[in-house]
């Protein structure tokens, strides 16, 4: 209820009253002068800007690449389902899977699983022993 | 007292100004041209033309202290300027048109009235409170830009208080400043054209300060408000496209949005400016920016070459215009489409948008026989683009469209096959030219040369289940590919469609590696089919014995000369065929996916050319064979093992170039293979430690490491704890270090990484954890370094109690994703061991023997740690012992620390209580 009222109070129009004589407040506000030049002005340190305001140069870090090899940016890491994602599809259409839009947040890094789990499995290219 | 009532009313709603404007002119005219009206009014018969200004004075003065937030304020201000402006045209109708053009302005009551009362509002532009400024400036600006004519007198006097306030303290005075101004400079250099006033130094320095407050001033919105104010000049155009690189979204957006619709005709920027608005707009960090571009390409730049009237208001494009695909061919050669369509171009991305935004063009486009049989540049790229679009976006709804316009695979093949030979024929007509004559043909093969790669990326996306036009494609490509003076990118973009001509399984790799070192044989063996040479060695690295011999004083004659000639020209192509041996290779190796082991192609391409080129003297040939054999380790473990410490002795030996393929080499391998490789090989740790340390000498190898060491941790290739904290510090203290600031490869992935790699793990964030005081106390000692010589430190390097914060906030437990909940969720009481552990390490740095500058950094952490009841009893128990010690032994030296201090031990002493408490009830 408290709130209440306050925020009607707020909402109450304001208005500029032409007619009555200016409250000798207002008439501070409006007639002091200020102290000194410096006082309502910008330091001279503000005047300029070292990078003119503008933005660094752009690399476009773009989060995907951490998901790729270097040497072969096609290739999925740790998909040992090799082979698995073309069967069927021409081009880039089955690289999509499950890849969020825009960046990766830190949910998506949650569900990566380390990597050495995979590792048996890679020291044995062969596939000829047993796992 | 009517006055007072009119402006009353006008304050509510602008809705009724004209009126009232009207009826205050009533009051107006009554007052100063009483002869001529006589009234009928006695009461106004009181009053005289002084008191109707006063009176009017008096009122505008009144709301001069209104807040900005009040829409009042602006209200009464622009009803200010509507009268005065209605009055002026009124007196001068009164005057008769004979006086308009008199040079000294004739006075009249409305330029009494204007002078008194801009008088009044000059003397509050300096005042004290700041809205009184901001009014004061508000309605000087509007006025000057209202009124068509001002007393020179008063002119100056206003010009001269504006240009104060272009410095005031307040953002929202400046801006109001630089409002009334930018205007004025417009007007003002219109005129300078006119006559060649004495007063022309003054002018162009007002436009120079604005252009600098433009550059200069810290607050977007002023920037803004002359970006859209200032006149487009060939003078200011600079300055105001600069700004599309603003670091404000909105200031940016405006340039796309407001600055260059109302530029005309886009044609009339430079090529390269054309190129760079467009890919900083496109690839803009704010999506609204992006928008903004696209819109302005697809909906202005479009009309401007499609030649409609554009003359649409704001935004929409003109309805009538009909899709012209000579407009879009022009447009498209307008941005240099050779140049901007280019893989990582900005093209695809603006034809992207463009055949989104524009179903009328993705209807109206045909790609008939003809269109096929006289491909430019221009038009390639429109079906490539449309292609593209329709293939990839809109989740297949657009599918129906490329089959319906687009043709079917074994006509493609047939237009492939013709500009293939357009293309090898003008590069061979080049090699054969003498060099004077080759730039029209150079020019020609690169249009060429661009037709073929953007074929083949249509060609990359076609389905195959056509046996007819597979075949057809299958032995075109095969046979392009032996062509040994082939591009590289054409090579490129055959061996992948090669890959996925043959079947996607082992076989299908297996056919496909031997189809292309089938090419590769072919191209090998135009060295030996040369006529005249008589050294067939099949070896390839025999080049560089003839090369290095060249030397040697030579008692042979004409003839002698000649041959030494022959063979240092062959020796040099022997290098380029070897170069484009490795080069299909590498391109083969990228879409390999099967063991090396159980391919045998493989495996003697490995022995017969990739070893060899990488024990080459010659360095291109030797490089580019460390990538073939970095390429072929990640298809076998024991082969990456083997060479190691052949790539790391790249990467120290190399330039930089080399050692980021280097260093891209080892992370893949790693990333391929696992870890062990890196526990393995202390050296290793040691090549990316060092790497990462570089940006001095090489900001770029710096760069790479970066993404590489990101890659590593984020994928968890790297586990172990003692080399994850060895890299996360160093990655921690790169970020902070002022060495970077030039440096935004690292800045940038940084950006990304940190954060993200603490807050999907708890285990990541107490790595982070562990490493953060040391990591705090590195970055203490880059800053005492710096304090001694640099006097504006605070810009190049954050302070130490905000990179403290940093750590501490991307500790906090809470800030963790946890598995199920979603990320905004509100998480109570979680588990705040991290934060305990911080605590410990902070009461032990203060109680060591470090500088007491450097515990004052490290004190007030403790108060913006976050002490949870949900963390483990005995953690707590013995933190508050800890803590509790050290209030005993008054460890903290300054008085934040101490309050730090006291706030933890109150926190903990407040858990430890209740815990007592429960044991207590526990025990009964």
């Amino acid at each position: 209820p408290d709130t209440g009222t306050k925020q009607r109070k707020e909402k109450e129009p304001f208005e500029i009253d032409f007619v009555s004589p200016l409250d000798p407040k207002l008439a501070e506000q409006i007639y002091t002068q200020a102290s000194s030049h410096s006082a309502i002005c910008l330091p001279k340190k503000d005047w300029k800007s070292k990078t003119r305001n503008l933005l660094p140069d752009d690399k476009h870090f773009n989060s995907k690449q951490l998901l790729s090899l270097f040497l072969k940016p096609k290739a999925r890491m740790s998909n040992r389902r090799r082979f698995a994602s073309k069967i069927g599809t021409f081009g880039n259409a089955g690289q999509q899977d499950n890849l969020p839009e825009g960046e990766m947040d830190e949910a998506f890094w949650a569900q990566k699983e380390p990597q050495n789990a995979h590792d048996d499995e890679a020291a044995m290219p062969q596939g000829d022993y047993d796992a | 007292t009517q006055i007072c009532g009119i402006f009353k009313d006008a304050q509510r709603t602008t809705a009724t100004h004209r009126k009232l404007v009207v009826n205050l002119r009533k009051i107006h005219e009554a007052c100063c041209y009483e002869p001529i009206r006589p009234s009928k009014n006695g009461d106004s018969n009181d009053f005289d033309e002084a008191d109707f200004n006063n009176e009017f004075t008096r009122c505008v003065i009144r709301a001069m202290p209104v807040k900005k937030s009040e829409g009042i304020g602006e209200k009464t201000i622009r009803f200010v300027g509507l009268f005065l402006r209605h009055a002026s045209d009124k007196d001068n109708d009164v005057l008769g048109e004979n006086d308009v053009d008199a040079s000294t302005m004739p006075e009249t009551p409305s330029t009494r009235l204007t002078t008194q009362v801009m008088e009044a509002i000059v003397a509050l532009l300096t005042a004290k409170d700041k809205f009184v400024r901001y009014r004061a400036t508000q309605l000087i600006s509007h006025v000057i830009n209202s009124l068509d004519a001002i007393d020179d007198d008063l002119f100056q006097k206003l010009r001269h208080g504006l240009l104060k306030r272009i410095r005031d303290k307040e953002a929202m005075v400046r801006a109001q400043a630089v409002l009334g101004l930018g205007r004025l400079a417009g007007n003002q250099v219109e005129g300078m054209a006119n006559s060649e006033d004495s007063d022309d130094d003054a002018e162009t320095g007002l436009l120079e300060k604005l252009l600098e407050v433009l550059q200069n001033d810290p607050s977007a919105e002023v920037r803004r408000s002359l970006l859209v104010n200032l006149p487009i000049l060939p003078n200011t155009l600079p300055y105001l496209l600069e700004r599309a690189r603003d670091q404000d979204a909105q200031t940016r957006r405006a340039v796309y949005s407001r600055l260059l619709p109302a530029l005309g005709d886009f044609r009339h920027l430079s090529l390269s400016m054309r190129e760079k608005l467009l890919r900083w707009g496109l690839r803009d960090r704010d999506e609204n920016v992006r928008k903004a571009a696209g819109r302005l390409f697809r909906e202005r730049w479009i009309e401007d070459c499609a030649g409609v009237s554009a003359q649409a208001e704001d935004g929409k494009p003109a309805e009538a215009a009909t899709p012209s695909l000579d407009g879009l061919l022009e447009l498209l050669e307008r941005i240099d489409i050779v140049n901007s369509g280019v893989e990582n171009g900005v093209a695809l991305e603006a034809m992207k948008g463009f055949w989104e935004g524009r179903p009328d063009y993705r209807d109206a486009v045909s790609f008939d026989d003809n269109f096929w049989e006289t491909l430019s540049a221009e038009s390639v790229f429109i079906a490539r683009s449309f292609n593209d679009f329709c293939r990839m976006e809109g989740n297949g709804r657009y599918e129906s469209l490329v089959e319906e316009k687009l043709p079917e695979v074994t006509k493609l093949a047939f237009y492939l096959e013709r500009y293939l030979n357009v293309l090898t024929e003008a590069i061979r007509r080049v090699n054969t030219q003498e060099p004077s004559e080759e730039d029209d043909d150079e020019e020609d093969t690169v249009e060429q040369e661009f037709i073929v790669e953007q074929l083949l990326h249509i060609i990359l996306t076609l389905d195959y289940s056509d046996e007819v036009g597979r075949r057809k494609m299958y032995a075109l490509l095969r046979q392009t590919l032996s062509i040994p003076e082939l591009p590289d990118e054409v090579t490129k973009l055959t061996v992948n469609v090669l890959r996925d001509l043959c079947p996607p399984d082992t076989a299908g790799e297996k056919e496909f590696c031997s189809v292309v070192l089938e090419a590769v044989a072919d191209v090998h063996d135009t060295i030996v089919d040369d006529p005249g040479a008589d050294n067939d060695d099949d070896s390839f690295h025999s080049a560089r014995s003839d090369v290095s011999s060249d030397g040697t004083p030579t008692k042979r004659g004409k003839n002698g000369e000649l041959n030494e000639e022959d063979a240092r020209a062959k020796a040099i192509k022997e290098i380029m065929i070897n170069m484009k041996c490795l080069h299909i290779v590498q391109c083969m190796l990228a879409n390999v996916e099967g063991t090396l082991q159980e391919n045998d192609h493989l495996i003697s391409m490995l022995n017969n050319l990739v070893v060899p080129a990488v024990r080459s003297h010659e360095a291109p040939v030797r490089e580019r064979g460390l990538v073939c054999l970095g390429l072929c380790a990640l298809l076998d473990k024991p082969l990456a093992e083997e060479n190691l410490t052949l790539f790391m002795h790249f990467f120290s030996k190399g330039h930089a170039a080399l050692q980021i393929t280097a260093l891209q080499i080892l992370t893949d391998i790693l990333n391929v293979h696992g870890a062990q490789l890196l526990s393995a090989n202390p050296a290793l740790l040691k090549v990316y430690i060092r790497a990462l340390r570089s940006g001095s000498k090489n900001p770029e190898v710096q760069g790479a490491a970066t993404v590489a060491v990101s890659k590593l941790l984020l994928g968890r290739v790297v586990t172990d704890h003692e080399t994850s904290t060895e890299l996360l510090k160093t990655l921690v203290v790169a970020y902070f270090d002022p060495a970077t600031n030039g440096n935004q490869s690292v800045r940038q992935a940084l950006n990304y990484f940190l954060p993200v790699f603490c807050f999907s793990r708890a285990e990541n964030q107490g790595l982070l954890q562990s490493v953060a005081l040391d990591a705090l106390h590195a970055l203490y000692n880059v800053r005492e370094g710096l304090e001694d010589d640099d006097a504006d430190i605070n810009e190049e390097m954050a302070s130490l109690s905000t990179i403290g914060a940093c750590l501490v906030d991307w500790t906090d437990p809470r800030k963790c994703y946890q598995p199920g909940l979603p990320m905004e969720a509100e998480k109570k009481h979680v588990n705040g061991d991290v934060h305990l552990d911080f605590a410990t390490d902070i009461l032990e740095k203060l109680n060591s023997s470090a500088s007491k500058e450097e515990k004052k950094t490290v004190g007030p952490l403790l108060g913006k740690l976050y002490i949870s009841p949900a963390s483990s009893e005995d953690k707590i128990r013995v933190l508050y012992e800890e803590v509790s010690s050290a209030v005993e032994e008054n460890i903290a030296t300054d008085a934040t620390s101490r309050n730090a201090l006291y706030k933890i031990h109150v926190n903990l002493g407040k858990i430890v209580n209740q815990l007592s408490e429960q044991d207590k009830t526990m025990m009964r």
